[in-house]
C-alpha cells in the first residue's frame, strides 16, 4: 500500500457511533435486510456471557469509574497542570480534549459532556433514568404563544428562540413504544404525564428504603408520583434474548451509575440492540468495527461519498459509503461536520450555509436538593432512582410559576452508595472538580472521620430535577483555533452560558425538591442547588449544534434529521434536538432514531 | 514450571490497545513528570496499562480461578514489522521464550503482537521482549528494574501482590504512622474490630475467603496500596513522597530529640497533620518540597482510596476495610447496612453471577 492510498471499500450503510442515536438505526435497517457497516471510536467490551473467555471487561470496582489521577498537559489553557479523574471508557484530555470558555474568560479542559468512548456509547455508564419527555416538550413555541408572564426574560428571548419540534408528540409515541419494549426498561406508568399507546416496561424492583422520604414528601405536596422509568431488565427480555439471576433482586447493586455492566442487565445499546444482530439474526448484515475514528467525511456534490477513519492500529482507511448517518454524540458529531467542512468549502457551504451548525448548543438545566435521612439504609441494594414525579412538567404549574417550560425531578438513590464514590463526590460540583471537595476538607480525619461516615454513609438522600434550557444562538460548538487531538485535528470548543429565565427556572425546581425533602420526614443538614452558577456543568446531556426543523434557514437537519444539502448524510444523535426537554435525553434520542430508521428503510 | 497460555481473542488485545498506542502525536502529552526527558513513552496514553493484567476464569469454579491473574503482552512492531516476536521471563522457564501472535483487524496484521499467559496473583516478575532475536525491554511498560547484574528489564506485579517495589522499609513506617492518623482505625474499638478480622483470618477460613491477605495492622494495607500506585499508575507522584517522607522524617526527629520517627507518640503526628494544612510547618525545607498542604491532600486521596478500594489494588487487605463498614452499620435487627458481598465476585464476596 502506497503512502497518502489509503483501501477503500464498499459499503451500502455506514453508521458511525453505537450509542442512542447509531444502534437504532442499525437495528431497523439490519433486521430489514441492510448491510450496515458501523464504526465505533471506543472499544468492544463484553459482557460475560458474550466474552470468549467468560469475563467482561466491566468490573464491580470504583477505581473503573474514577481512576488514577492525570494531570492536564494541553497547552495554553488555563488549567494546564491540574489533576483529573476518569472512567476507563471516558476519553484522554490530553488525547481528545474538549474545551470550554469559562465563566471568567479563560479556557479551560473538561471531562464534562463527554459520553462514555465505548460501543454502546453514553448507554454504557448512565445511569439508565428513562422517561419519555411530555408532548409540551415538543411545541414550546406554540405554548408559549403570547404570553407576557415569563419571568427574568427582559428582551423577549424565549418567545423568539423558542422552536416547536417538526414532529409532534403523536408521531414519536409509536417510537418510543419500539423503544421502550427492544431496549428493555422497567418502571410504571400510573401518574405519569405522559400516556403510552402500549405499555412495554417491564415491574420494576422493591424501591430502596431511603427512598420511602422522596416519596413522603412528593405525597405530602400532593405531587402524583411513579416508579422512575430505569433502562435495566427485571425480568428476561426476549427482544434481546438477556436473561436475569435466579434472584432478581440481585440485580439492585450501586455499580450501576458510571458503571459498565458485566452481566449485560443494564440496558445499554450494545446488549439490547446491537449483539442481536449478530450472527443468522441479522439478516442484512452487520459489521461492527470497533476502535475505529472517523477523521473527516468527504462528498461529491450533494452526496458524502467517502468516509475516512484510522482503523485500530492508526491507520488510515476509507469506507465508500452510499448513506451515511452521523450519531457521535452532539459535541463531537458537530466537530465531524466541521472538520469535513474545513477541508472542503463546498462541504462547509452544503452543511453550514446559514450558519446554524454548532449553533443552539443545549444541555439542561439541572439541580436539585440533598438532606440527611434519621435511618439508615443499605444504599449499595439499589438502581439509581426509585420515584420520580412529573408534577413541575404539568402545563397548569409551568404557567403558574410564570416559566416556560418544566422539568422531571426524580430521587437518586446511587448516589454515594460506595466507600469511595461517597469521598470522592462529597461536596463535588462536577465531575472536573471530582475529589476535591473531600480533600479541601480536612476536617474530616480520626473522630472527624467517624462523624463524617455517621452522618453520611448510608443517610444522604438527594432528589433532582431535569428540565429545558432556553436555546440560545450564542451558546455553540465550534473548533478550538490552537487546541489538537492526538491526531491532529482541532478539538472542540464549547462556548455557553446560561439564561436569565434558565436560572429563574432553576431557582424554583430546586426549591421544590428542597420541600419534597423538608416535607419527607425528619431530615436534617437540608441544602438545595442548581447548575446555574457554573457554565461548565453539562450532566453529560449534550444536545443540539444540528437542530431539526421545517426551515432551511433556521435549521441544520429537516424534519427527516437529512442535512438540508445533502441527499444521504443523517445526523441522529442528540444534536437534532431544537429544545431539550424535560427529562433525561436517552430515551428521545433512540426513539427519534426509530423514526429516522423507518424513513430511511423507504429510501436505501 | 510450564507456562500456561490462554486464549484471548484479538478483540480482547484490540480493546486495550487502540486508545493508549494509536496516534499520530509524539508530543510528551502523558508525561506527568515521570520520565525523563526525550522519554517516546511520554506520547502514550497510560502505559502503566502493559502488559495488561486481568481476572482469570478458568471455566470451571471461582475458587479454582480466583488465586491467578491473565497477563497480556503486547508489541507494537507497527513501524518495525518484526517476522518473530517472544517474551521471556521470571513467570516462566527462561529457556523457553514464549512466542507472540500477530493480532489482524478486518483480515489484515495490525502490526501489534500479543500473548497472554496465566500468572499467580501476588507475584513480581521480570521480562524481556525478544524481537526477531533480540532481547530488548518492553518500550512501552514504564516498569523497569536494574537486576543484580547490573542489566535493566521490564517488571510487572498481578494483583493482590505485597512485595514492596518503590518505599523502602523505614519510608514505610513512617507512611504507615502517617496514613493510620488518617483512617478511622486508629481508634480504639476500630483497631480491636480490625484485629479480630485478621485473627479471624488466620483460621482455618483465611486461605478459602481470604487467600491474598496478607499485613495484619492498622493501616489495613493501605501503605502497600501507595507502594504500588507509585510503582505503576502514579509513577508521578512517587518522588513527592520520596522527598516528603525524608523531611518529615527529619523534621519528627528533631521535634522529638533524635526518636526514631516511626515510635514517636501519636500527638506529634497530629501536630504535624494540623500544620501541614495550614501550609506553616515549623522546620519544613520548602526549598526541597514547597506545598506542604499538597502533599497532605495526596496522602488523603491515596489513604482513603487505599482503604476501601478493591483488594486486587493491594490494599483494604482482606476486605478489612469493607468488612469495618459492613459491621458498624447494621439495623436494629442487626442484620448489615452494607452488604458489600451480594455484589462482589466469590470467593472474596459471595456473589456467584460476576466472576470478577
Amino acid at each position: 500500500m502506497a503512502e497518502g492510498t489509503p483501501p477503500q471499500e464498499p459499503a451500502d450503510i455506514v453508521v458511525i457511533g453505537s450509542g442512542a442515536g447509531g444502534a437504532p438505526v442499525a437495528h431497523t435497517l439490519v433486521r430489514a435486510g441492510h448491510r450496515v457497516v458501523m464504526l465505533e471510536k471506543g472499544p468492544l467490551l463484553r459482557t460475560q456471557a458474550q466474552s470468549p473467555q467468560g469475563l467482561s471487561d466491566f468490573k464491580r470496582d470504583e477505581s473503573f469509574a474514577t481512576g488514577a489521577e492525570k494531570r492536564i498537559t494541553v497547552p495554553g489553557v488555563a488549567n494546564t497542570g491540574e489533576a483529573y479523574f476518569s472512567s476507563h471508557v471516558e476519553p484522554d484530555l490530553n488525547d481528545e480534549p474538549h474545551v470550554y470558555r469559562d465563566g471568567d474568560g479563560a479556557d479551560r479542559v473538561t471531562i464534562e459532556g463527554y459520553t462514555a468512548q465505548v460501543v454502546g456509547g453514553g448507554t454504557q455508564l448512565y445511569g439508565g433514568v428513562s422517561p419519555r419527555f411530555t408532548p409540551d416538550d415538543l411545541r414550546l413555541r406554540s405554548f408559549n404563544e403570547g404570553r407576557g408572564d415569563l419571568r427574568a426574560d427582559p428582551g423577549g428571548d424565549v418567545l423568539r428562540e423558542a422552536r416547536d419540534w417538526p414532529v409532534d408528540y403523536a408521531a414519536l409515541e409509536p417510537y418510543y413504544t419500539r423503544a421502550e419494549e427492544l431496549i428493555g426498561i422497567n418502571g410504571t406508568w400510573e401518574g405519569q404525564a405522559k400516556t403510552p399507546s402500549a405499555d412495554r416496561y417491564q415491574p420494576p424492583l422493591a424501591p430502596n428504603p431511603i427512598s420511602a422520604y422522596a416519596a413522603a414528601g412528593m405525597d405530602a405536596l400532593g405531587m402524583r408520583r411513579y416508579r422512575t422509568p430505569l433502562a435495566v431488565i427485571t425480568r428476561d427480555h426476549a427482544p434481546s434474548g438477556r436473561t436475569v439471576p435466579r434472584d432478581p433482586e440481585s440485580i439492585k447493586t450501586a455499580f450501576v451509575n458510571r458503571y459498565g455492566d458485566p452481566l449485560g442487565l443494564k440496558s445499554n445499546t450494545w446488549v439490547s440492540l446491537l449483539a442481536p444482530l449478530r450472527g443468522g439474526a441479522g439478516r442484512g448484515g452487520f459489521e461492527l468495527r470497533a476502535n475505529c475514528t472517523v477523521t473527516h467525511l468527504e462528498a461529491d456534490g450533494a452526496r458524502v461519498a467517502r468516509v475516512h477513519y484510522r482503523d485500530p492500529a492508526g491507520r488510515p482507511r476509507v469506507l465508500a459509503a452510499r448513506t451515511v448517518v452521523v450519531a457521535c454524540s452532539a459535541i463531537e458529531s458537530v466537530r465531524l461536520l466541521r472538520l469535513s467542512a474545513l477541508l472542503d468549502a463546498a462541504f462547509e457551504r452544503r452543511i453550514n450555509g446559514n450558519g446554524l451548525l454548532g449553533a443552539y448548543f443545549l444541555t439542561h438545566c439541572f439541580g436539585g436538593a440533598q438532606c440527611v435521612v434519621p435511618e439508615r439504609a443499605d444504599k449499595s441494594r439499589t438502581l439509581d432512582s426509585d420515584w420520580a414525579t412529573d408534577h413541575c412538567a404539568r402545563a397548569e404549574w409551568i404557567r403558574e410559576q410564570g416559566l416556560w417550560a418544566g422539568g422531571v425531578i426524580y430521587n437518586n438513590t446511587s448516589d454515594g452508595a460506595l466507600p469511595l464514590s461517597l469521598a470522592r463526590t462529597w461536596h463535588a460540583m462536577d465531575m472536573d472538580s471530582i475529589w476535591k471537595g473531600y480533600l479541601y476538607d480536612t476536617s474530616l480525619v480520626g473522630d472527624g472521620f467517624e462523624d463524617y461516615l455517621e452522618q453520611s454513609f448510608g443517610r444522604r438522600l438527594s432528589v433532582a430535577f431535569m428540565a429545558n434550557q432556553v436555546p440560545q444562538r450564542t451558546n455553540r460548538i465550534e473548533l478550538h483555533p490552537t487546541v489538537k487531538d492526538k491526531w491532529g485535528r482541532p478539538a472542540a470548543h464549547i462556548l455557553k452560558t446560561w439564561h436569565g429565565h434558565d436560572r429563574a427556572l432553576m431557582d424554583t425546581l430546586a426549591e421544590q425538591c428542597r420541600r419534597i425533602l423538608a416535607g419527607g420526614g425528619r431530615t436534617g443538614d437540608l441544602s438545595s442547588g442548581s447548575v446555574g452558577h457554573s457554565v461548565v456543568r453539562i450532566a453529560n446531556h449534550v444536545l443540539g449544534g444540528a437542530r431539526f426543523g421545517t426551515d432551511p434557514a433556521d435549521s441544520v437537519l429537516d424534519a427527516d434529521c437529512r442535512a438540508w444539502n445533502f441527499d444521504n448524510l443523517y445526523v441522529t444523535d442528540g444534536s437534532f434536538m431544537p429544545t431539550s426537554g424535560s427529562a433525561n435525553p436517552t430515551l428521545t434520542i433512540e426513539a427519534n432514531a426509530f423514526r429516522v430508521a423507518d424513513t430511511l428503510l423507504g429510501r436505501v | 514450571m510450564k507456562v500456561e497460555i490462554i486464549e484471548r481473542d484479538d478483540q480482547y488485545v484490540l480493546n486495550h490497545c487502540t486508545k493508549y498506542l494509536a496516534r499520530d502525536t509524539s508530543d510528551p502529552r502523558h508525561d506527568f513528570g515521570q520520565y525523563g526527558p526525550g522519554d517516546p513513552r511520554a506520547a502514550l496514553c497510560e502505559a502503566w496499562r502493559f502488559p495488561v493484567v486481568d481476572t482469570h476464569w478458568d471455566g470451571v469454579s471461582a475458587e479454582s480461578s480466583y488465586p491467578f491473574n491473565d497477563v497480556t503482552f503486547v508489541h507494537d512492531g507497527r513501524a518495525a514489522a518484526p517476522a518473530v516476536v517472544t517474551v521471556t521471563g521470571t513467570f516462566g522457564p527462561l529457556h523457553a521464550p514464549v512466542p507472540l501472535r500477530p493480532l489482524l483487524f478486518a483480515g489484515e496484521p495490525t502490526g501489534f503482537f500479543a500473548v497472554t499467559v496465566r500468572v499467580p496473583k501476588g507475584q513480581v516478575h521480570t521480562y524481556k521482549l525478544g524481537v526477531d532475536g533480540a532481547y530488548v525491554v518492553d518500550p512501552v511498560n514504564p516498569q523497569r528494574t536494574v537486576l543484580d547484574n547490573g542489566e535493566t528489564w521490564s517488571r510487572f506485579f498481578t494483583d493482590a501482590c505485597a512485595v514492596p517495589l518503590v518505599l523502602g522499609r523505614a519510608e514505610r513506617e513512617l507512611l504507615g504512622r502517617l496514613v493510620a492518623h488518617l483512617l478511622p482505625f486508629r481508634l480504639e474499638e476500630n483497631r480491636r474490630f480490625i484485629r479480630g478480622v485478621y485473627e479471624s483470618l488466620d483460621r482455618a477460613a483465611r486461605n478459602e475467603e481470604f487467600p491474598l491477605a496478607y499485613q495484619l495492622d492498622d493501616e489495613v494495607g493501605t501503605v502497600n496500596y501507595i507502594d504500588k500506585l507509585l510503582a505503576r499508575q502514579e509513577q508521578h507522584n512517587a518522588d513527592d513522597y520520596r522527598t516528603c517522607l525524608r523531611i518529615i522524617g527529619d523534621l519528627l526527629r528533631a521535634r522529638s530529640g533524635g526518636l526514631d520517627p516511626a515510635t514517636v507518640p501519636p500527638e506529634m503526628y497530629a501536630d504535624l497533620y494540623a500544620q501541614m494544612e495550614t501550609e506553616r510547618v515549623e522546620g519544613w525545607d520548602h526549598g526541597r518540597y514547597g506545598s506542604p498542604r499538597h502533599f497532605l491532600l495526596l496522602l488523603r486521596r491515596h489513604a482513603m482510596t487505599g482503604a476501601f478500594a478493591h483488594p486486587r489494588h493491594g490494599g483494604n487487605a482482606g476486605a478489612a476495610g469493607w468488612m469495618y463498614l459492613e459491621n458498624r452499620f447494621r439495623d436494629g435487627r442487626g442484620d448489615t447496612l452494607f452488604d458489600w458481598r451480594r455484589a462482589l465476585e466469590s470467593p472474596l464476596g459471595n456473589n456467584t453471577d460476576y466472576r470478577g
